[in-house]
This record gives C-alpha cells, sequence and structure tokens, in this order.
C-alpha cells in the first residue's frame, strides 16, 4: 500500500496515497466538521464547512475533495479556518429560515450542531427573508425549502444511489434552489418516494409527515432489522418511541447501502387494517375470542383421522425460516399433509438462482425478462438504473408493459428472448434478472446463460429463496381437503383463493389482519407483524438476513414458529 | 461597593425571555445583592434613568419605529448592551411577518382575526410605524449575544455572574441553545 506523510494539527500521518484530506483526517481520529459531505455519497465541497488551513495554498481549502499529497502541512482549527468556518456557517443561517425554535429538525440538525460548536452566538449579517414554498405535493414527507443550505446531498442520493435523477437545482447564486424535474412539483415528479434524499437531509428541509414532532435522536430507539417486503432483504434501521414505530431508514453498511424503497420505508406505516390480536373460534354464526389452548385444541381434534391427503397446508413465502421449519415439521412431518406456498417460489422455472446487487454493480450487461424490479424488487430496479448509469447495457424481455422497459437499450418481445440471450452472451460479466411472467419455454431458452450469467430471481415472496430450498411450491387446491391451514401472516388472499380455500370444511387462517379469509374461517390465529418478529430469512441472492423485533407483540400474539410448535404438541 | 445597575426592556417580544428572567428564581434575590434593577417592563419604572446604567437588556425582535426608539435610547443609557433572546439575537419567529405585505399582515391581525367585529387598523399618530422585522444589532451595536427561545435562566445567570466577576461571558454548551 502505497503512502503518503502528512501532518496535521502538528501530527505527523502515514495515510493511504490517493484519499483526501478529510479521509485521511478520519482515518488518523482527526475531526474535521462537515456538511454537504455524506459517508454515502461523493464529496462536491458544496458548503465550505470543511475548510482548512494547507500550508503553502494560498487560500484556504476544502478538506472532503483536497487530495493529500507529500509533506504536506495542515490546520483544521487555527484561527483563520475557524473564522472562515464561523463565517460560513452566518451565511447558511442569514440567508433563509434557519429558527430553531419551530424546526422539527431542532437537536438532530447538522447545521444547529455546527453553530453550536462554533460558539454561533449571533450573525453579523442581516437576512433577506425571501419568501420560499413549502412543496407538500408528496403523500410522505416534505420540502421546506426555506429550511434548506443547498448542500445537495439530496440530489447525490437521488442521481448516484437511485439513480433516478429527479432532484437538481433550478437558477444560480442566492437564487438557486432545489427542484424536481423540469420544475415542478415533487408530487408530480418522476420521484419514487424512497425517501433517501430524507434520510440524507442535514436540516429541517425534508421532513417526514408521519414522524415529524415525535422525538429526536435523543428520545427515541433503534433496532437494526431487515425489510421483509420483497426478497431483496435491505437492511433497515427501524426507529420506535414508547412501543410506536416512527419510521424506517436504511441500514447505510447492508447491501442496500442506506437505500429503502416506498414499500419498505413508507407504505407500512400506513396500514390501517385490523389487526387480529386473540385467537378466535367459529361458535354458532360469528368468530369469537378463545385462549391458544382451546383454539390449538380443536385444531387438534379436527386433524385427528384427516392426517395424509385430507389435509393440506399452505404458507405465505414471507414467513421467516424457523416458520417454514416448524410448518413442514408440523404438517408434512407429523401429518403428512399436502404443503405449499401461497406464492409461486419460480421453482418450477428450474432457472439458477443467487445472484446479488454486487453482481449487478459489476454487470456489463444487464437482461430483464418476464418481471419489472422497478414494480416488485425496487431496490434491485434502482441498482440496475445505477449500472447503467456506469456503462452497463440493459435488454428487457417482455409483453407487457415494463417499469424498466424507458431505460432499455434494447428491448424484445418474449418471441425474440433468443435474440436477448445472444447479446447477453457476447459480454462479459452479464447479470439476469428473471420474474414469475416467464414460461417454462422461454426459461429453457434463457438457461442457455447459466455458467455463464448470474442470476437473480425476482421471487414474489421476501422468503421466496428459502421456500424453494425447501421444495416449496405453490398451487393452491382444496380438492378433497377436509382440513386446510393457511399461514398468511401480514398477506391477503385474493377473493378466488379465499373461495377456493373455504370449500374445505374446516378452515384455519394463522394471520396478522382482519381479512376476507379469516372473516370465513372456522379458528383464527393472530400472527405479529414485520416489526414485531424476531429471525431471519433468505434474501434473493441468498443472504441470511436477520430481523430483529423493534416492539413487543401485543400480548396473546404468540411467535408464528412458537404457536406451529404448540400446535405439533398437542397433534 | 455601589450595586452595579442593570435596565431591562422588551421590544417586539412575547414576554417568555423575561419570564427566564424570573425563573432564575432565588439566583434573582442573590444577584440583587449586587446588581439594581432600575427599570424593567414588568415594574413601576419603565424606561432606564437619564443618568445611566452599567447593562441594559433588551428582549424582542425590532418591528416599529417604537422598538427603534427604545433600542436607541437603551444603546444611549447603557455601557453594556444585551440582546437577550432569539428574537433580540436573530429577530426570531416574529421575522414572520416579513413573508407577508405589511397591509396584508395588519388586516389579518386587527381585522380578519376569527373574534374580531368591525375591526379597524390603527392609526393613531402616536403609534409607532410597523417597518421590516429585524435583529437588535440590525439598529444598535450589541454587545453581548445570548440566544435562546427563550435563553435558559442558567445562561441569563452564567452571564450576569461573569459580568459581575468582571468578564465578557462566551456562552457554551447547555447555555448556548437556539430553541
Amino acid at each position: 500500500m502505497a503512502t503518503v506523510n502528512i501532518k496535521i494539527n502538528g501530527q505527523q500521518i502515514q495515510a493511504r496515497a490517493g484519499v483526501t484530506l478529510l479521509e485521511a483526517a478520519k482515518e488518523a481520529g482527526i475531526d474535521i466538521p462537515t456538511l454537504c459531505h455524506h459517508p454515502a455519497l461523493a464529496n462536491i465541497g458544496a458548503c465550505r464547512v470543511c475548510l482548512v488551513e494547507v500550508a503553502k495554498q494560498r487560500t484556504l481549502q476544502p478538506a472532503c475533495t483536497f487530495p493529500i499529497s507529500e509533506g504536506m502541512e495542515v490546520e483544521t482549527e487555527s484561527p483563520k479556518a475557524v473564522e472562515a468556518r464561523k463565517f460560513v456557517l452566518e451565511m447558511l443561517f442569514s440567508e433563509r429560515n434557519h429558527y430553531c425554535m419551530y424546526c422539527e429538525m431542532s437537536g438532530d440538525c447538522e447545521l444547529q450542531a455546527l453553530a453550536y460548536r462554533y460558539g454561533l452566538d449571533h450573525w453579523t449579517y442581516p437576512s433577506p427573508h425571501a419568501k420560499m414554498t413549502v412543496d407538500g405535493t408528496r403523500k410522505y414527507f416534505i420540502m421546506d425549502h426555506n429550511r434548506c443550505i443547498l448542500c445537495r446531498r439530496c440530489i447525490r442520493a437521488c442521481s448516484d444511489l437511485v439513480a433516478n435523477h429527479t432532484l437538481g437545482v433550478r437558477f444560480r447564486g442566492a437564487k438557486t434552489m432545489i427542484s424536481a424535474d423540469m420544475d415542478v412539483p415533487f408530487g408530480d415528479s418522476t420521484c419514487v418516494s424512497c425517501g433517501t434524499c430524507l434520510q440524507v437531509c442535514p436540516t429541517g428541509a425534508l421532513v417526514d409527515r408521519k414522524s415529524a414532532y415525535m422525538g429526536r435522536e435523543v428520545h427515541v430507539e433503534r433496532t437494526a432489522s431487515a425489510c421483509t417486503f420483497c426478497a431483496v432483504g435491505c437492511g433497515t434501521s427501524i426507529v420506535t418511541r414508547a412501543g410506536h414505530v416512527l419510521r424506517v431508514e436504511g441500514d447505510w453498511d447492508a447491501p442496500n447501502q442506506g437505500v429503502l424503497c416506498v414499500a419498505g420505508r413508507f407504505e407500512p406505516l400506513y396500514d390501517r387494517r385490523e389487526r387480529i390480536t386473540s385467537p378466535m373460534l367459529r361458535k354458532g354464526n360469528g368468530l369469537v375470542p378463545v385462549s391458544w389452548d382451546e383454539a390449538l385444541g380443536a385444531i387438534a381434534a379436527k386433524a385427528k383421522g384427516n392426517s395424509g391427503k385430507k389435509a393440506a397446508a399452505y404458507v405465505t413465502g414471507k414467513a421467516l425460516n424457523d416458520t417454514l421449519g416448524e410448518f413442514l415439521r408440523v404438517f408434512q412431518g407429523k401429518m403428512q399433509a399436502t404443503v405449499g406456498t401461497v406464492e409461486p417460489t419460480l421453482a418450477d422455472l428450474d432457472l439458477p438462482v443467487g445472484g446479488s446487487l454486487a453482481d449487478v454493480d459489476a454487470a456489463d450487461c444487464i437482461l430483464v425478462a418476464g418481471g419489472d424490479p422497478l414494480a416488485t424488487h425496487r431496490v434491485l430496479g434502482y441498482r440496475v438504473k445505477r449500472a447503467l448509469d456506469k456503462g452497463a447495457r440493459l435488454l428487457v424481455v417482455t409483453d407487457k408493459p415494463n417499469g424498466m422497459l424507458p431505460f432499455a437499450h434494447r428491448k424484445f418481445g418474449m418471441a425474440q428472448l433468443d435474440e436477448a440471450v445472444k447479446v447477453c452472451q457476447g459480454s462479459a460479466a452479464p447479470v439476469v434478472i428473471y420474474g414469475g411472467d416467464l414460461d417454462k419455454a422461454s426459461a429453457r431458452k434463457l438457461a442457455a446463460l447459466a455458467g455463464k450469467a448470474r442470476f437473480i430471481s425476482l421471487f414474489p415472496a421476501s422468503n421466496g429463496y428459502r421456500a424453494r430450498e425447501l421444495g416449496l411450491t405453490n398451487g393452491f387446491s382444496a380438492n378433497g381437503v377436509k382440513v386446510l391451514y393457511l399461514l398468511l401472516g401480514d398477506e391477503e388472499l385474493p377473493d378466488e383463493a379465499v373461495k377456493e380455500a373455504r370449500r374445505a370444511p374446516f378452515l384455519v387462517v394463522h394471520a396478522a389482519y382482519k381479512s376476507a379469509a379469516t372473516d370465513v374461517a372456522d379458528v383464527v390465529l393472530p400472527a405479529p407483524l414485520w416489526y414485531e418478529q424476531e429471525g431471519s430469512f433468505t434474501a434473493l441472492d441468498g443472504r441470511k438476513v436477520v430481523v430483529k423485533p423493534a416492539v413487543a407483540a401485543p400480548e396473546g400474539v404468540l411467535a408464528e414458529a412458537a404457536v406451529l410448535a404448540r400446535l405439533a404438541e398437542s397433534l | 461597593m455601589a450595586k452595579v445597575k442593570v435596565a431591562t426592556d422588551w421590544l417586539a417580544a412575547c414576554a417568555g425571555c423575561h419570564m427566564s428572567v424570573l425563573d432564575m428564581d432565588e439566583r434573582l434575590v442573590q444577584l440583587l445583592d449586587k446588581i439594581e434593577l432600575t427599570s424593567t417592563p414588568i415594574t413601576d419604572l419603565k424606561h432606564p434613568p437619564k443618568e445611566g446604567v452599567t447593562v441594559g437588556i433588551l428582549t424582542g425582535a425590532i418591528s416599529n419605529t417604537t422598538n427603534i426608539e427604545v433600542a436607541k435610547q437603551m444603546r444611549e443609557r447603557c455601557q453594556i448592551l444585551i440582546a437577550l433572546g432569539d428574537c433580540a439575537v436573530f429577530g426570531g419567529i416574529v421575522t414572520m411577518r416579513n413573508f407577508f405585505d405589511m397591509n396584508e399582515a395588519l388586516k389579518r391581525a386587527y381585522v380578519e382575526t376569527e373574534g374580531t367585529v368591525d375591526g379597524q387598523i390603527p392609526c393613531s399618530e402616536e403609534l409607532g410605524r410597523p417597518v421590516r422585522v429585524c435583529a437588535v444589532n440590525n439598529i444598535v451595536k450589541v454587545d453581548i449575544h445570548i440566544p435562546g427561545c427563550p435563553p435558559s435562566p442558567d445562561a441569563i445567570y452564567y452571564a450576569l455572574s461573569e459580568l459581575l466577576e468582571g468578564r465578557i461571558p462566551v456562552l457554551t454548551g447547555d447555555n448556548l441553545k437556539y430553541d
């Protein structure tokens, strides 16, 4: 490793060659204040807060973009540097509305923290008090331009991390404004509400509607967990206070690199379905709450004499690994029942699985066939778009509308799949992303790329990988079934499936929410929600993803695996 | 030793900063051993004495011509001027009026308020005219800034104690807050 000798604040440092002054200082444990810098984003030196004094340089230099060189001598807190920093802070504060007393971010604001650090007790310059808009056109978060310091973190997150390129600036100088597309309201723009900009905003310019004024970092707890709403398996930080989930943030150190999508960050917090909190048994015309013993006893009584083909059990592919394990132990092992998943596991396509987001990063050619990652596995879709920004080519094979089509270098109908495969064969590091719209014949054609390409399966359920590994397939039928057990978690069944299920004389539905299926069930068992579960699932790349409870489940709601274990005992 | 004379006054303020002065509680009584409060908006004597005071304290923002007169008089009559609270230091919440046209703001306040019947915008010659809201240091020189909405009693006590010891207070840690 090539090293460079530099001196920071009189301290001799051996730093890696090619890094910036900020990186070298950080590695040596020297803190240089920053504002527009964010570890996950490229440095642009916009805010000038990290200005330092570098010997033999005519002016102060921004540490975040200044490369180190042999013999460099740097002072990070010299009077000149501190004076410049305070000047920058004064300018930032006086430019727009930065009155902390009614700001949602006060306490966690990076601008405020810097001002406290440098003892800013007043501003020299009068504020122009320009009236700026507050854009509330998006459902989940608002943009208050009055609080914006134009650090462009949001722009960089939108383009560099999510590759959505919605955000930019209009005008220049004092008139500069963050804007979406060709200056349209955010709600009317190409914004996909992934919320990554919200997560990186250092001030109160971007505000989450749900968790605004609900508590600052000192008041909340964070649980490192994973998103269970698709098979990408994004790392999350679930922010809670007093037993309530306030918001979900992306884990910077997980493969998703802090990025989440609307389905993982926002939508689950707006779920207003009615929760099931107690086991229920059909008595007369209605379902009445009963004890776990009574509910499980009723199931065990019906299960007796109805094992083998007379019993069937289907589980959502969202269920965690230990749930799937117990599920098979009870229904396949003990009862020899017909078992399967509610969602397809794509096992019938007989294609390789296990490609990862890192494979997409390294790909030079990406073939998407029979699925739309931007609709079902959005963070994967964003990653594909990121790869395209870096020069990868995209081939989309579909007969349906597909969110990836506008970005495709070449578009193919399903009938022209061979042609797409041929293009892919000519590339060095191809990645194939396939989904459930593929038929078996097409899958066989795609299989020609096995061995050369990395394959990513768009499993319709988050734990589809593990379900497929366990040999579970879907194929929902109540034919000749006397006892039917449905483990739905927070999923709902389509009406025709509910009708099919009700053909069984005895129907058990194990679910978190009241739905058409629970309404017609003979026994209803409550299930915990995504933020109450503990365990793991297997993401689409075969990676074990750990899920941690951020909030305790309501009293009386037990873990799915524990319920199945108790059921096994009573059989 | 003679007591150090201190005068306070408020401009466009909510009185919260003066509440925070009172919230020094028994420490205020201790301070009164060493200082004399010549005039405050919440005592009988409202104006700083002609012969002057050592320390003048202003809370609130400059929002009309009367505020400007009061600020200038305080500046003339004190040796050390303290701007106390976010409004005096930065302009604070009062500056929200700057985002609106003055007539619009006056109409909203005196005519359109929900509980008002036949409201009129006051126009007496004796009243100050509203001006664009700004911080005290945009009008007169300020020697010591104590931000906060309101500043904590601790910060106020610290600042006055430092002055009594002959030092210029430098706010740090919990004493320096903007909310």
